[in-house]
């Protein structure tokens, strides 16, 4: 069906292309050429386009042979917008295997004479395609207005960014306009493009037809793409969908989209032009080989231990017919598992989401750990698997979770909990193949008693260790000189007659060693020693079956790699990764996903105009609307913990950390905590953040602090107590480690405040419109109200001077200080949650 | 096939109210011994008789009453009964199956019987005869395998592993079992694999298989290579290790919950309310009735997958909900008497599920944990032969358990933290512990509140010495590895400390009885070796520098025990004997106890004459110990966190065989084919055939 009706398109092509020219909106015509192959931007962004594609999606192994001919690809790119513009057009809703022969072009242009790749009605539309750009050039010319050109050329120029794209598509209501950027899209780099897909997909549920119809085709696109993509985009979708209406929510456009994700039907074309072509062309290989030499490597070792367990038997049993039934049991999925390409990796989310949700029916934190760590081992019986993390920076394969190292976190009624997972890096999570199950107790062969390090003492090394005493024998109530003769003399007969049926290795103590000299250590060393050793061991804080997560976040991020890595069976691989992830069952994190944006904004404005603000943007994923998870922190605990843990001041923890005052390593973390403290003030001012108590705070090994949970920003707060009036939360406590009011630290963290201000405020925009495309259709609390993002804008106080600006941070420090309410939070959040 | 109700009859050998001649197969069976050839007067003879309910009793009885002579006129009829037999099992016809199963059954049973005294070969020739056995048995073993392994019906399974059992079980002693050396050749391993490793068989069958499998790893273990302990040792496939581990988990588990149900009963009503000196007569007395048969063979299966297989030993941390709690209401507990070593498998509902029911009240539990329990109940009362058996088989266990890496690794591990309900013998001078209390724990901490409850248990006259050695041995290979490993776990050593301290003492007390017996220094010079490991060695593992202080002052405190042994050692040191060098080791192994009470006695004893303070608090003694330390110097001794590690052979081979031939026994004694009765096997082969 879809054939036919392509079939006519060539005619209607030439159609299409007149009426638009023709009718009044002259800017939708001019715009909708795309643009020409000499346009500034293209040349430097496709191949950058192509050579981001290989690590993420497998059709593009043919695309990224592309790299090598720039030009050509250019060519492509233009007839594929060329031919997608014109489509839409047509309002072909059956535009999804067009937009998939499109990416497959490629081979074209290789000058292979394609064999048919889709359906053989290819070639002469591309003839026709390429065609067009010349008469829409011709068109442009002619249609040329001031006003248009401006905008083109701001369009085709090197500042359009992406941020300016989605600015654009939101704001424009020329349809024209809309499908231009749609267009545009294709243009930009992935990760870029990727940041801003909650805009991209809230725009494309919340709003008009013609902007769906500019984004969808490249969704689709990149759908096929990406499975990683292609969940995302479908978790998206159901979560900003969950706010409509039931009733339309069910023939939205989102929720269609969804389930055309979901169906799997979105597959990659190239899988279907591999079949054909067995032999791919002699350019491509390279990734190909590249992904077999990934697979063979990390296939070897589970194939080199099954052969040492194999020749432990040394004994000549023939094991074909064992083998025979052993192979029934296949460990391996089937590598290529097209019709199940997204059911793995949500298998695996529904099961970690099953976790959570039955942990929330237990009554202790206890009996939630317990269950915890048996639910998860039996998860490791299904992994390895083709399932990853989406947190992660890397493709990768999770191989296992180290069960016993999972953490109930502190939830009154929920039950959020952090697994560490182990994964093994890749070169393409899609197409590498998914590493062998190695069992358990393997891991007795790469690592023995004898290789921990520092655990296999020699009793020479030992008696080396301690400082020997050399018959250092002045007390005489220790034992007798005839004590020591005797044992001298009883040597040699012991050793000869010890011929009995205690071994070598009996728990004899006083063998084979009769040559040496008696060794002699004090007893005041080994005590000496056991209290060194337990001082000298970084401060730990102690097990609370109350507080699980409280040992687990403290134990330094490196340490607990290299323990859990010491511990796996996979461990010995050297792809071997460790990833920790936070589940959230029953909470929305939209709003976190939300902030995480907003953070990331501003960091990255922060450090384009060098302001040496701290913050840390961690992960969101969104999964639904009352599920997702989160990225941990590492190497951070929260300022209750710390100070349950520590009953120190803040100050002096910083002090028992990193040293006393002067020395480097607490001028650093001083330094740290300055920067990111200020940064964070900022973030609550201009958010509104609330709910800033002391759970919600971590601090890190490094001394920065770090704010978490944003589920009351913008205009929504806690029970509506009227609480926490402030600007920001600025205890004493903080002010004292910055080194007390009069300091430099103090002032520095002032200024750093200014700074971070003017800088956010001159790329106010782009934080802007994160938040206001999200505000679309969205029922979030954080939106409550009508003036939410007026607000929003007025906290970056346009109208100011620099000098004003700077009084305005003073008074919002001097608030912030001097505020009541503040401290009356603390206490009542002690009050109610136990949280100091 | 017109009396279904003459079923009653199959196996009980005793009832006497035999109706021969009646039965047209009693007429059939006739005709086999005799010397003719039954198919000369009926062709079909062979067909027919497959169809014929089998008479168990009656064939066995007859193949007993056979003396030589009859036997050799009879042989070719008997070795043409087998193949016809074997034949039959390839059959479609499911009936056919089930009484060629049957009649093999009571051909190795009825040959055996008869022929005790037999050759293995005698009696192989008068089965199949020499020069076919080779093949008989290939084809017996394959129509077997397949069907085991096929999708047949679940009856015809459990009777062929019914049959298996009935084969491995006929001798005493399994490795006089001549006809097993063709089970060896046409191994069944692969199919006994397959049942563990599916849910459905697994529940089914797998008692059986577990059992059969744990017999066949023991023929002729150390004179021959035995494929079945190669193939076991290599299993790595998890679903099967786990289901290996389900089903002995819940062997024990129903063990431990029958036990429990016994206590409870007894401990209902008035005995609670007796005084507590009539109580304790009569605790004693329920001891009696509390000892449920254990269950040695599935000890067995679980020391030989420990012991073998090094991937056995994480199934044995997997956590399974505690089912015993779970299993109680919903499923009754098993009709027959003889559930523990019956054949009748314990049911296995929970195993079918694979996921964990949602029951807030449920505790997680993993197979090491109950076995522990059942441990602590088995350890409880030694006194007759069976349950020292199952004692010290659960100390061996626990040796190899101690000894291996990765199991020491999650013994040890922070993180998982169980509490574990031990259980204690009920004893006058001490409470029954309330079970809520107990803190969660890692694991370790539970075996060695085990191995403490043993010691200070145990101390009778009918002293358990090798069990004590085990114990200790037990104890020493866990501190090595928290030693090696740098682990302090947070101990109340001062338990394990006393305990020691009083078996030290129980040792001089009873010094001549127990010698004349036992070698009882090389136990006082592991028990010492201990102290030594904590004196020189403590700073590697002991939780905090006030638990070193603790030990010294456990040492001082105990001072005249560790005095009197050196008196003692040094008495028979000095004096010849056989005893003289073992005790004389014990004296060089005190040199560092004796250091520090030699050192520190004359200082507690000034600081309380400076003080004037008759009696010194603990914390005074600790204050003096810990500013004593510096002026003593301690000898460091070799090879303290050295030990031997476990082997079977030679030293337990002994244990095992009179173990395996026990077992063997019992369940010869409890498999009975009649749990299969006719009725249903009809109505289930009725829409088949």
């Amino acid at each position: 069906m879809g054939d036919t009706e392509l079939e006519i398109s060539p005619a209607q092509l030439e159609e299409l292309q007149k009426s638009p020219s023709a009718s009044s909106t002259s800017t939708t015509s001019s715009l909708s050429l795309p643009s020409s192959p000499s346009s500034g931007p293209r040349p430097s962004s496709s191949p950058s386009t192509s050579e981001g594609l290989p690590t993420s999606s497998p059709p593009l192994d043919v695309i990224s042979e592309g790299v090598g001919e720039p030009i050509l690809v250019i060519d492509t790119e233009v007839a594929k917008k060329a031919c997608q513009e014109v489509l839409q057009k047509v309002k072909f809703l059956k535009a999804d295997g067009e937009v998939s022969s499109a990416s497959s072009e490629p081979v074209l242009v290789n000058g292979t004479s394609h064999p048919e790749s889709t359906n053989g009605r290819k070639p002469p539309k591309i003839s026709e395609e390429e065609a067009e750009p010349l008469k829409n050039v011709r068109c442009r010319q002619k249609n040329n207005s001031s006003k248009q050109s401006l905008l083109l050329r701001l369009f085709e120029s090197k500042l359009f960014d992406i941020s300016m794209a989605i600015s654009y598509l939101y704001n424009s209501k020329e349809p024209g306009v809309q499908a231009y950027i749609g267009n545009r899209l294709f243009s930009f780099r992935n990760e870029d493009v990727d940041f801003y897909l909650p805009q991209l997909l809230n725009m494309y549920i919340h709003m008009d037809e013609d902007v769906g119809d500019a984004i969808k085709p490249y969704v689709v696109h990149r759908c096929r793409q990406s499975i990683s993509f292609s969940l995302q985009c479908a978790w998206l979708l159901g979560a900003y969908s969950s706010d409509m209406h039931i009733s339309t929510q069910r023939h939205s456009r989102g929720t269609k989209l969804r389930k055309l994700i979901l169906s799997d039907e979105l597959k990659p074309s190239s899988q279907r032009i591999r079949r054909e072509m067995p032999q791919p062309p002699p350019s491509c290989p390279p990734p190909l080989h590249h992904c077999q030499g990934m697979s063979g490597h990390s296939l070897s070792p589970s194939k080199r231990t099954h052969q040492r367990s194999k020749s432990d038997a040394t004994l000549s049993i023939s094991l074909s017919s064992n083998l025979k039934r052993t192979a029934s049991n296949p460990k391996v999925e089937a590598c290529q598992d097209e019709p199940v390409r997204l059911t793995p990796q949500r298998e695996f989310i529904k099961s970690l989401m099953g976790i959570g949700k039955r942990l929330a029916t237990l009554p202790t934190k206890e009996q939630k750990t317990q269950r915890l760590i048996s639910e998860l081992s039996l998860l490791n019986h299904k992994l390895p698997a083709r399932v990853w993390l989406s947190t992660a920076a890397f493709d990768h394969h999770v191989v296992r979770v180290p069960h016993t190292q999972a953490v109930v976190l502190n939830s009154k009624d929920k039950a959020p909990y952090l697994i560490y997972v182990e994964v093994l890096e890749c070169e393409n999570f899609e197409t590498s193949s998914v590493p062998v199950r190695i069992p358990e107790t393997r891991i007795r062969s790469t690592r023995s008693v004898e290789n921990l390090p520092d655990c296999g003492i020699t009793p020479d090394q030992r008696a080396s260790s301690f400082s020997t005493v050399p018959n250092y024998d002045n007390d005489d109530e220790a034992w007798s000189v005839d004590d020591i003769g005797e044992l001298q003399v009883e040597f040699p007969e012991i050793h000869t007659n010890s011929c009995d049926n205690i071994s070598q290795f009996s728990v004899d103590s006083i063998t084979s060693q009769e040559s040496k000299e008696p060794i002699f250590i004090a007893a005041g060393d080994i005590r000496r020693r056991l209290s060194e050793q337990l001082a000298h061991t970084p401060t730990t804080f102690k097990r609370d079956p109350e507080d699980p997560s409280a040992v687990a976040l403290k134990e330094p991020w490196e340490e607990k790699v290299r323990r859990i890595r010491e511990g796996s069976p996979y461990g010995h691989l050297p792809y071997w990764r460790l990833l920790s992830v936070i589940v959230k069952c029953g909470d929305d994190l939209r709003q976190e996903l939300l902030a995480y944006q907003v953070l990331k904004q501003l960091q990255i404005i922060w450090e384009q105009e060098r302001v040496p603000l701290w913050i840390k943007p961690y992960k969101i994923l969104v999964i639904s609307s009352d599920s997702g998870m989160i990225e941990p922190v590492v190497n951070a605990v929260s300022i209750h913990q710390v100070k349950k843990q520590s009953q120190l001041s803040l100050l002096d923890y910083f002090r028992q950390e990193h040293g006393d005052f002067n020395t480097e390593e607490f001028l650093t973390a001083q330094r740290n905590f300055v920067q990111s403290c200020a940064g964070y003030c900022l973030i609550c001012y201009l958010l509104q953040v609330k709910d800033r108590h002391n759970g919600n705070i971590l601090l890190d090994s490094e001394g920065h602090i770090i704010h978490i949970d944003f589920g009351f920003i913008l205009s929504s707060s806690p029970r509506n107590l009227g609480f926490e009036t402030s600007a920001f939360k600025l205890t004493s406590e903080f002010v004292d480690v910055m080194g007390g009011l009069d300091g430099d630290m103090f002032n520095y963290y002032k200024m750093l405040m200014l700074q971070g201000l003017i800088a956010a405020r001159k790329h106010m925009e782009k934080v802007i419109q994160i938040v206001e495309i999200m505000h679309q259709g969205s029922q979030l609390p954080c939106f409550h109200g009508s003036s939410t993002i007026r607000n929003l804008k007025e906290r970056f106080h346009m109208n100011l001077t620099e000098e004003q600006l700077q009084v305005l941070v003073e008074q919002m420090v001097d608030g912030s200080m001097r505020s009541i309410t503040t401290k009356l939070y603390d206490g009542f959040q002690y009050l109610t949650n136990g949280i100091m | 096939m017109a009396q279904p109700e003459k079923k009653a009859g199959l196996l009980k050998r005793t009832s006497s109210s035999k109706k021969p001649l009646k039965e047209k197969v009693l007429l059939m069976y006739e005709q086999i011994f005799t010397k003719e050839d039954p198919s000369k007067s009926n062709p079909r003879f062979w067909d027919e008789l497959f169809l014929m309910k089998v008479n168990l009793e009656y064939l066995e009885g007859k193949l007993e009453s056979l003396d030589g002579d009859e036997v050799m006129k009879v042989k070719d009829n008997i070795n043409s009964l087998f193949q016809h037999c074997v034949q039959a099992l390839a059959e479609e016809h499911q009936i056919r199956v089930v009484n060629a199963l049957q009649t093999l059954c009571a051909l190795f049973r009825g040959v055996h019987q008869k022929n005790r005294s037999a050759t293995g070969f005698d009696i192989i020739n008068m089965l199949m005869g020499f020069d076919k056995a080779e093949l008989r048995m290939k084809e017996l073993m394959e129509s077997l395998d397949a069907l085991l392994c096929g999708d047949g019906s679940q009856s015809l399974k459990s009777l062929c592993l019914k049959l298996l059992l009935c084969l491995v079980t006929v001798t005493d002693n399994i490795s006089q079992n001549t006809i097993l050396e063709y089970v060896m050749i046409n191994s069944i391993f692969e199919a006994i694999l397959q049942i563990l490793s599916d849910v459905s068989s697994r529940a089914q069958h797998g008692y059986d298989a577990v059992v059969l499998l744990a017999l066949l790893v023991n023929y002729r273990k150390y004179e021959s290579v035995n494929p079945y302990i190669v193939k076991l040792s290599i299993v790595d496939d998890e679903p099967t290790l786990d289901g290996m581990g389900m089903v002995i988990h819940h062997a024990l588990t129903e063990y431990n919950r029958q036990y429990r149900d016994k206590e409870e009963e007894n401990q209902g009503g008035f005995f609670s309310t007796l005084t507590s000196m009539v109580g304790s007569m009569f605790i004693a007395d329920a001891d009696e009735k509390l000892s449920v048969q254990t269950n040695e063979a599935i000890l067995l299966a679980l020391y030989e997958a420990v012991h073998l297989n090094r991937n056995f030993i994480t199934v044995l941390a997997q956590s399974h909900p505690e089912m015993d709690m779970a299993a109680a209401p919903a499923v009754p507990v098993p009709s027959s008497p003889a559930t523990p070593l019956g054949t009748t498998p314990p049911s296995l509902d929970l195993m079918n599920n694979p996921e964990l029911p949602l029951d807030p009240n449920l505790q997680t539990s993993n197979l090491l944990i109950t076995f522990l329990k059942y441990s602590s109940i088995v350890m409880q009362d030694t006194k007759d032969e069976h349950r020292l058996n199952s004692a010290r088989l659960c100390l061996i266990i626990l040796t190899c358990i101690a000894e291996d890496q990765y199991a020491d690794a999650f013994l040890h591990d922070d993180n998982m933290n169980f509490r574990v309900n031990l259980h204690r013998m009920p004893m006058r001078h001490r409470k029954k512990a309330v079970d809520k209390n107990i803190p969660s724990r890692p694991l370790v901490c539970a075996v060695l509140d085990l191995m403490v409850e043993f010691i200070i248990t145990h101390m009778m006259k009918e002293f358990p010495m090798d069990l004590y050695v085990r114990c200790i041995q037990i104890i020493h290979k866990l501190i090595c590895y928290q030693k090696k490993c740098r682990v302090r776990m947070h101990y109340t050593w001062r338990e394990l400390w006393s305990a020691l301290i009083n078996l030290l003492k129980f040792l001089l007390s009873n010094e001549t009885i127990l010698l004349s017996k036992h070698n009882i220094f090389q136990l006082a010079l592991q028990v010492v070796n201990l102290f030594n490991m904590f004196i020189t060695y403590g700073d590697t593992f002991l939780p905090t520098p006030s638990s070193y202080d603790e030990l010294y002052y456990e040492i001082i405190r105990m001072h005249q025990v560790f005095d009197n042994l050196y008196c003692m050692v040094l008495r028979v040191s000095t004096n010849a004997g056989p005893w003289k060098e073992p005790a004389s080791k014990v004296t060089h192994a005190l040199v560092n106890v004796r250091a520090i009470i030699n050192h520190f006695n004359p200082k507690i004893e000034s600081y309380a004459a400076v003080n004037h303070i008759s009696q010194l608090s603990e914390d005074q003694v600790l204050e003096v110990v810990r500013s004593n330390y510096d002026t003593l110097t301690l000898k460091l001794q070799d090879a303290l966190d050295q030990f031997e590690r476990y082997s079977e052979q030679p030293r337990e081979a002994g244990f095992f065989k009179e173990l395996v031939r026990s077992i063997s026994l019992n369940v010869r004694k409890n498999v009975s084919l009649s749990t299969m009765s006719q009725d249903v096997l009809l109505k289930e082969f009725s829409s088949i055939s």
